[in-house]
């Protein structure tokens, strides 16, 4: 059931009306509602895995009560510990990664002349297992640092691993943000449901007017880049890199904006990413939920263990956190290259010591200077490169693309790109991006709650009105996969 | 060692590594008050502390951390 789809407006209207006039008693009745809603909204989208999400939530909830009770004793907290990791991270492996290491395996041995064959394991891929894995990863992580307490009720904890705006792509929620509030019995506020509405608004734009306009293009480019100049290669890579942003900041926004209306504030998951002047600076902007994710969990104690070896050791935790981060997407080289190349961004930035810049670009001011416009630009050619490889099948396909980027063809015109579509989308985008700049300072993109009565509804019409024009029907978002 | 010497000490670190001193020590200051104080920057600050008092943390000791107050309470116990 995608956000964007009438069978999701079906849903919540029901389940809203229900959950704030007759379940508003108490947070226990909440809840109660919130998990059944949630549960039918997993198995709604597939019910196969319907019991591996229960399991998975009974085990992590009784794994994080027992670290806790073995406070005394280290041994047990220890075990209980490493029991959660190799479940969690084995489940991981077991349905998204079994046949990347398997193929691996079998292609080495074929290397050294074994001449073998192999079938690839039919193994389907549970929705959003890499987003509620990694939130109760993170939970026993915390338990057992003693940096929170365990849920003790498992309605309350069920609660916090299925609540369905976040359950299929995130933002990937931590104990400490999401438990308190479920905790509680939450109260209608009519500023955050309003807010919540104006999220959605926004994320629905971004996600079915941008996104699927730059999808349209940037598909006409890749599946026949072969055949194409290098200069409408270019426009593609643009294209898609809009396309991958507009995407999934759309999904998260209809996701945070979701979870307002119920009264339960999620992460922030973008910040306007492309108005960065440095990586290290798009990094805290982009999938946020997951960048600070992999800072707490895998990049602190990395650098912690290399502290010794300085800068060295600090570019050495970036890369392997950052091939990780690319890695978390998917079982494909394309995504570690894509990491990779990111991590290896940051080496300049490392050695020349100036990786903490002003987080918001010209801050308080109507535009940027040149020099600002010129870093974020050539950021942003940066990311396209790596977009190549998120978008291409394989890795000798993305550097096929990038080589014939290098062409003299560059100066050809985009004829495949000069059409009706390309100049609207352009258009498009630049509304968006325009938005985008305006509310850079906001908690979100379409923060406009100040702004008078009049302006307010003259905007929304004017979304509107773009949505009915332009707006594609989309079947599934990019991040569903991962 | 005296608290506020402690302090001092933490002071020059910070001035060291993060180039500028727009932040003001006391107990309840945090990471995020302090420009340029971030997840890239906290290990080098930590690495230099523990070279200037001759101590060494532990993972789980600086996760617990919440601002500088107990930062200077965990040096004083170790140094």
């Amino acid at each position: 059931m995608l956000f964007n789809s009438f069978n999701f407006v079906a849903f919540i209207i029901p389940v809203l009306f229900l959950y704030w006039f007759v379940f508003k008693k108490s947070a226990v009745y909440q809840n109660i509602w919130l998990l059944v809603a949630s549960l039918f909204f997993y198995a709604w989208a597939d019910w196969r895995f319907l019991v591996l999400l229960i399991t998975s939530t009974l085990i992590n909830y009784y794994l994080g009560l027992k670290i806790y009770q073995s406070e005394d004793d280290d041994r047990r907290r220890n075990t209980f510990l490493y029991v959660g990791l190799i479940f969690n991270v084995g489940l991981l492996l077991y349905f998204k990664y079994v046949n990347f290491f398997y193929e691996g395996f079998y292609d080495l041995l074929n290397l050294f002349g074994a001449d073998l064959s192999y079938n690839t394991l039919q193994i389907l891929l549970p929705l959003g297992i890499s987003f509620f894995t990694f939130q109760t990863l993170g939970y026993l992580i915390d338990v057992y640092n003693e940096e929170i307490e365990p849920g003790k009720d498992l309605l309350e904890f069920s609660v916090f691993v299925t609540f369905f705006p976040k359950i299929l792509s995130g933002p990937i929620e931590r104990a400490s943000g999401l438990m308190p509030q479920i905790q509680k019995k939450r109260r209608f506020e009519y500023d955050v449901f309003v807010d919540g509405l104006r999220q959605i608004l926004w994320g629905l734009f971004a996600k079915i007017v941008v996104a699927e306009n730059c999808a349209v293009l940037a598909d006409l480019v890749f599946e026949d880049y072969q055949n194409q100049p290098a200069s409408t290669l270019i426009l593609g890579t643009f294209f898609y890199a809009i396309q991958l942003y507009a995407d999934f900041s759309g999904y998260s926004n209809m996701a945070i904006g979701v979870g307002k209306l119920f009264g339960i504030k999620l992460m922030r998951n973008f910040a306007t990413p492309f108005f960065s002047t440095n990586i290290a600076d798009f990094w805290r902007k982009w999938h946020m939920s997951l960048t600070t994710w992999m800072m707490d969990y895998v990049f602190t104690p990395l650098s912690f263990v290399l502290r010794r070896r300085q800068k060295q050791g600090l570019m050495i935790s970036i890369v392997i956190t950052f091939i990780l981060v690319g890695f978390w997407h998917g079982a494909n080289w394309t995504f570690i290259a894509y990491g990779f190349l990111h991590g290896m961004y940051f080496i300049p930035l490392v050695y020349s010591g100036k990786m903490n810049t002003e987080h918001i670009v010209a801050k308080g001011k109507w535009l940027p200077t040149l020099k600002e416009i010129s870093k974020m630009l050539f950021l942003f050619v940066l990311i396209m490169i790596t977009d190549v490889f998120f978008r291409a099948a394989n890795v000798s396909e993305a550097f096929d693309y990038l080589g014939r980027i290098l062409s003299s063809t560059i100066i050809d015109f985009p004829i495949a790109l000069i059409n009706g579509t390309a100049l609207t989308t352009l258009l498009l985008i630049l509304i968006f991006v325009s938005v985008e700049w305006i509310n850079r300072e906001k908690t979100h993109d379409l923060e406009i709650s100040k702004y008078p009565a009049v302006l307010r509804w003259g905007f929304y019409t004017i979304i509107f009105v773009l949505i009915l024009f332009f707006g594609r029907s989309a079947e599934t978002f990019i991040y569903f996969q991962f | 060692m005296e608290i506020n010497m402690i302090k001092d000490k933490i002071n020059q670190v910070l001035v060291g590594i993060l180039e500028h001193d727009n932040f003001e020590i006391h107990d309840e200051l945090t990471a995020k008050d302090v420009d340029g104080w971030d997840s890239l920057s906290h290990m080098m600050i930590i690495t230099k502390i523990e070279e200037e008092f001759g101590i060494r943390f532990k993972l789980r000791e600086l996760n617990k951390l919440k601002n500088l107050g107990s930062l200077v309470s965990l040096i004083q116990s170790k140094a």
